[in-house]
């Protein structure tokens, strides 16, 4: 501040003041500038705000620190320490008020006149104010003034040396006896009072940093450092103190004084000003020299010191609030970040150091952002089908209908998943009938396809090479032969199971499967697949079925007639019409049915290549009408295709093989349903398709998924199905309830083999062989501990009352068997150690914090920070 | 108690006060521009015979090296006693006579000779730098000994010496050499370095060009009166000792004095320059004004040592000195 360094000031309680301080004071009133347009006289420190210069007070030269009297009243009280070490009470403004009066001119007079440092008031008691001053060989260097204090006659004894202006004796306005005088032959150059008391005063000296305890004042804390200037208390944290010494900041812990807990990284330019800011915690804010920026350091996350070793994290920031060099800073005392600068040519700048925005997604779709001390959510605009068509949203929903769960009709999974997704339909017919057919075959015990039927169509067809029959036909309900080729074998027609076309065996009859299709309503499909089982009066009586149905299409009329003019001649008009026409069709399958009729024999990329039509219509098409070269090309090429596109119709080719996996690969790339991919590679078990790390990858993702959705009945409800289809993913045991006396898991005996349960004892009474003796230790026969509410050692039910008969258990148990085998489990604090049936405990804490054991205070449930999650499903429920 | 074995490694040199004029160059650097050397500790004291420099390696540098100036060969750590950070009680005496009892008096039974500089701020104990370890352990007993190093203060290393220590026997230190009392009145004051530009020509024209103005307006005084101006700038702390017309040409407010305007005079030791090797000078002096509760500045220079006491003990001091020089004879 000297002369040309203005320094700045808050107004401690008149919050849109300040005062500049230089060679004078002026005081500042700060203003929102609601118009574009300057006041005359008033300066813009901002976009929203204006200062007009109130008052200069000129009164005090050579003024080295300046202190805001931390009252509200008197307003504008300062104290201002001199180059020749006295402390003058001054106003800015006019105070009429007769406090001030009093008070303003009064000047606190050191014995050795030296520069004063640093001026700090009490925050408890406003009379006193601590002076630190330089060294001096003879005197001391931190004074604690009482303002109050009158000139004291005892003191006027010496004022016959004193060699002062006559003029301020007479006013009685000098004090030349401090109430405390500290720090001999020592020089002062920052001070703070400690928050914790009153009388506890941070100093730093020459060398070394003290603590002044004034109630006995033979006594200091003290440790030895450079770091000794500008030492202020965190105002949220009053422990923690920094200071600096050159380019350096440290940080230090009043409670671990030895050292300084932290060091900031050190500036190549010595420091001139540090400060906590006022309204935010564990922010600080530091300007060095010649410098245009403030640095930041925020330790937000450093409340306290853990040890020697770990080293707190701080995030370090810097602002540019103005062009020009910053003289000073100031943070406003309430608003919240924000500070005024000062240039050394006295323009100010006005600004709000912006918070840290932090960003989290929640598990579901919501976006929440803190910044400062706001909290937002955020919403998508706009329509909520882009929500609904989120993956996230379906597979939470999926999730909750149990989706994935149905093992015995595998096929109405899809149905679960919502049934409008033509891929997931033909996923889980494609494994509905694997499973089928493997349970088929296990009950005949023929043949050895069993394995096969996962590995997919293209595996099956690959090991049906040379064992094909070829059958001429002729399109029934046409007169003349034709020259139509099928295929046949074990093979083709197991893949024609796996298509869904025919039934189990070799019995060929599509029939049932028409049927079916007639049933949904799905006539082009049901005639196409008719007309390629060469049953084109079947195929045309099924259109004009689907016409006259309800909601029927009358077009399909035109179609059966179209149909019924089929005619083997090749260069028949009919013919020509048709291949040319067809194209115009909307249906792929009456498309496909055209082209079929039209096409030459052994030739029939236009079905085969219809890529609306389904996957395992054209395969099963493939696998009637292809020779084996033929159609091992087909379904390899097919296969890459659906690979690469990650279309599910595709397993039916790839099977739960690595081929599958794959396929699954770039589905879950596309879509992100890792749910589905799960599911679906479960079903494929036992297999080594279980041991690929992408499939343990999906798994593991979608158990942690469904954590995140707090909907752990469902993650449990997902590894009990997992550990059925895949028994070598069931865990270990992880936690034993032991004995007290032999230290052996009381679970022992339940089960013969290690316990597997899920990772907690279940030690419920029912079924246990050694029913009579539950309530001791299998190992040492001792007794089990006592349930803290019933008294009963624990191995009894809850329910039952003590020698209750085994019918009352059974009965019990059929009533509501999960849940009365949970309210038995043992459960216990583990910071007291007291404990019980988990069913009493925790009715117990539904109405109590502390421990229902008498003599225990313990807050048991408060110290679970899981105890009052509740799962998101029973939310929803 | 703290004793502070500063960094600074010092040089003690004289100026042929006719020579001055060939290292005010160097002089008005140290003294006003101190932020362009790496200077830390600069003493410059004018007196009658000479001007006594007393200035830190880094300083020593910004000196010619010239016949005119003469070096006593060895190179000063400086001592400093603080309160530091046990219990101190307030009824020490000041300055020279408070460390008379615990520092001078055992340094000169144990022959160790020092050097002595008084400022406003604080006294520095000059020790030749081959002393210090018989000077830790001589004071180790009544002191915690630290060392500041880089600024930083941090417990000396025990040098480990502890043979060839007597517990030399007690005996009466009589003044040997002969004593003077000029008239003027001096006082010790200090300025804010912010403030020092405004007074650089002025501080100048006294340190260098002090003759002409004696002659003119001290010459009709009588003849008691002596030149005595000593200017020190330490680890940024400036202090001033100047006689009371000095002072007056200074602007009003300028100058920090203590509230009660205390004046001193002065005690000039030795007949004939007193060398660097002879010890026991400053406790010859200092004994009898601690046991008197006088307080003191002693200013050792080149060839004579001072010292300030108040100007009302000034008689009392004369007199008991003269006792003790005479107990000798």
């Amino acid at each position: 501040m000297s002369g040309s360094k203005p320094d700045i000031l808050w107004a401690p309680h008149h919050v849109d003041r300040f005062v500049v301080c230089d060679s004078e004071l002026s005081l500042y009133h700060i203003d929102s500038a609601v118009s574009s347009e300057l006041k005359a006289g008033s300066l813009r420190l901002s976009e929203e705000t204006t200062a007009t210069l109130l008052s200069i007070n000129s009164d005090t030269p050579y003024m080295k620190c300046v202190a805001w009297y931390p009252k509200y009243d008197p307003e504008c009280l300062l104290a201002v320490g001199q180059a020749n070490g006295r402390v003058v009470l001054t106003s800015l403004g006019q105070d009429h008020n007769s406090k001030s009066k009093d008070l303003i001119g009064k000047e606190f007079v050191p014995k050795h006149a030296r520069q004063c440092n640093t001026l700090a008031w009490n925050p408890l008691d406003s009379n006193w104010l601590a002076a630190g001053l330089d060294k001096h060989r003879a005197d001391f260097s931190v004074l604690i003034w009482d303002i109050s204090s009158k000139y004291a006659p005892e003191t006027a004894v010496a004022t016959e040396k004193v060699r002062l202006s006559a003029g301020d004796a007479e006013a009685g306005l000098v004090v030349t006896k401090p109430l405390y005088e500290l720090g001999q032959n020592d020089a002062c150059l920052s001070l703070c009072w400690l928050p914790r008391d009153q009388k506890l005063l941070l100093a730093g000296m020459h060398r070394n940093l003290a603590i002044f305890d004034l109630r006995n004042t033979s006594q200091k804390i003290f440790v030895n450092t450079k770091a000794v200037q500008g030492v202020t208390v965190d105002p949220y944290f009053h422990d923690r103190v920094a200071s600096f010494y050159e380019g350096q900041v440290a940080i230090w812990d009043l409670r671990k004084f030895e050292k300084p807990v932290l060091t900031l990284t050190e500036q190549p330019k010595p420091l001139t000003k540090v400060a906590w800011c006022p309204t935010r915690t564990g922010l600080l804010a530091t300007l060095t020299r010649d410098s245009n920026i403030i640095r930041l350091y925020d330790m937000q996350h450093t409340p306290t010191p853990i040890g020697d070793e770990t080293e707190p994290t701080i995030i370090e920031r810097s602002v540019q609030p103005c062009e020009n060099y910053i003289a000073s800073f100031a943070w406003h005392p309430t608003s919240q970040n924000r500070m005024v600068v000062v240039t050394p040519n006295r323009t100010m700048s006005d600004f709000t150091v912006f918070e840290r925005i932090s960003l989290a997604w929640s598990p579901v779709t919501s976006l929440m952002w803190a910044c400062g001390r706001h909290l937002y959510e955020c919403t998508e605009e706009g329509k909520a089908s882009s929500l609904e068509k989120d993956i996230a949203t379906k597979m939470r929903l999926r999730a909750l209908s149990r989706y994935g769960l149905d093992t015995e009709q595998v096929w109405r999974n899809h149905l679960l998943a919502g049934n409008e997704d033509p891929q997931l339909k033909s996923l889980w017919y494609t494994l509905h009938f694997m499973k089928q057919y493997t349970e088929d075959m296990d009950q005949k015990l023929t043949g050895n396809k069993g394995p096969l039927v996962y590995a997919g169509i293209k595996s099956i067809v690959k090991s049906s090479l040379g064992t094909t029959e070829n059958l001429r036909h002729s399109r029934s309900g046409s007169d003349r032969q034709a020259d139509i080729i099928q295929y046949l074998s074990e093979e083709r027609s197991l893949a024609l199971q796996l298509c869904g076309w025919i039934k189990k065996g070799t019995d060929l009859d599509v029939e049932p499967f028409l049927n079916s299709l007639e049933q949904e309503g799905d006539w082009e499909r049901a005639a196409a697949v008719a007309l390629f089982n060469l049953d084109i009066r079947r195929a045309i009586q099924i259109l004009n079925k689907g016409a006259s149905s309800g909601k029927g299409d009358l077009n399909l009329n035109v179609v059966a007639m179209a149909l019924s003019g089929y005619t083997d001649e090749k260069n028949s008009l009919w013919r020509e019409m048709c291949s040319t026409l067809r194209l115009q069709l909307n249906n792929p399958y009456l498309c496909a049915m055209f082209a079929f009729l039209t096409s030459e024999s052994g030739s029939y990329d236009g079905v085969l290549y219809e890529n609306n039509v389904a996957v395992r219509d054209r395969v099963a098409f493939a696998c009637k009408f292809l020779n084996d070269a033929q159609l091992n090309r087909f379904i390899e090429k097919l296969t890459n295709e659906m690979k690469e596109a990650g279309n599910l119709e595709g397993i039916l080719l790839t099977g739960l093989t690595k081929d599958g996996v794959d396929l699954m690969e770039s589905y879950v790339d596309r879509t992100g349903d890792v749910q589905t991919a799960s599911y679906c590679m479960l079903q494929g078990s036992p297999s080594d398709v279980l041991k690929d790390e992408r499939v343990q990858y999906w798994i593991e993702n979608y158990r942690n998924l469904l954590d995140a959705w707090r909907f752990w009945h469902k993650r449990a409800e997902f590894d009990i199905h997992r550990s059925k289809l895949d028994p070598s993913s069931k865990p270990l045991a992880q936690v034993f309830v032991s004995c007290n006396f032999c230290g052996k898991s009381i679970s022992y005996s339940c089960s013969a083999i290690p316990h597997q349960g899920r990772g907690f004892s279940q030690y419920g009474v029912s079924g246990s062989p050694t029913k009579s003796k539950v309530t001791s230790c299998p190992g040492c026969r001792k007794p089990l501990p006592r349930c803290a509410l019933c008294l009963i050692n624990m191995g009894t039910p809850v329910s039952s009352c003590p020698g209750g008969s085994k019918s009352d258990e059974k009965v019990d148990l059929s009533k509501d068997k999960k849940l009365a085998q949970f309210n038995n489990w043992f459960t216990w604090c583990h910071n007291c150690r007291h404990g019980g049936h988990a069913g009493h405990m925790l009715s117990w804490f539904r109405d109590h914090t502390e421990c229902p054991v008498s003599a225990c205070s313990c807050k048991c449930m408060q110290l679970d920070t899981t105890g009052n999650l509740v799962p998101a499903e029973t939310v929803q429920a | 108690m703290e004793l502070h074995i500063l960094e600074h490694r010092l040089r003690v040199a004289s100026i042929a006060k006719e020579s001055i004029q060939l290292f005010t160059y160097g002089l008005i650097k140290l003294a006003f521009l101190s932020s362009k050397t790496r200077c830390k500790f600069f003493s410059l004291t004018e007196t009658p015979e000479d001007y006594t420099i007393i200035v830190d390696e880094e300083g020593f540098l910004e000196l010619p090296s010239s016949e005119h100036l003469s070096v006593a060969d060895a190179t000063w750590l400086a001592l400093n006693v603080v309160s530091g950070g046990g219990g101190f009680s307030s009824s020490q005496p000041i300055g020279v006579t408070k460390i008379a009892k615990s520092v001078i008096a055992p340094l000169a039974d144990q022959n160790i000779s020092v050097f002595m500089l008084s400022t406003y701020q604080t006294d520095f104990i000059l020790v030749r730098e081959r002393d210090l370890p018989f000077v830790m352990h001589t004071l180790a007993a009544e002191f915690t000994i630290l060392r500041v190093v880089n600024g930083e203060t941090v417990a000396a290393d025990d040098f480990g010496v502890t043979n060839g220590f007597v517990k030399p026997k007690l005996v009466q230190r009589p003044v040997i050499h002969p004593l003077s009392s000029p008239s003027n009145m001096f006082c010790v004051t200090s300025l804010d370095p912010d403030t020092l530009p405004t007074v650089a020509t002025l501080l100048m024209d006294v340190m260098f060009y002090s003759n002409g103005v004696k002659d003119s307006v001290v010459g009709n005084e009588d003849s008691g009166h002596i030149r005595f101006f000593s200017f020190s700038l330490i680890e940024g702390y400036i202090s001033l000792v100047m006689d009371v017309q000095t002072q007056q040409r200074f602007p009003n407010n300028l100058l920090f004095t203590s509230a009660s305007g205390e004046l001193w005079k002065m005690v000039r030791i030795g007949g004939q320059p007193l060398g660097f090797d002879e010890c026991g000078i400053v406790a010859q002096i200092s004994e009898p004004l601690a046991a008197a509760d006088i307080p003191a500045y002693y200013i050792s220079t080149f060839k004579f040592d001072h010292a300030l006491v108040p100007e009302e003990n000034i008689n009392g001091v004369v007199n008991a000195l003269q006792v003790s020089q005479a107990e000798k004879h």
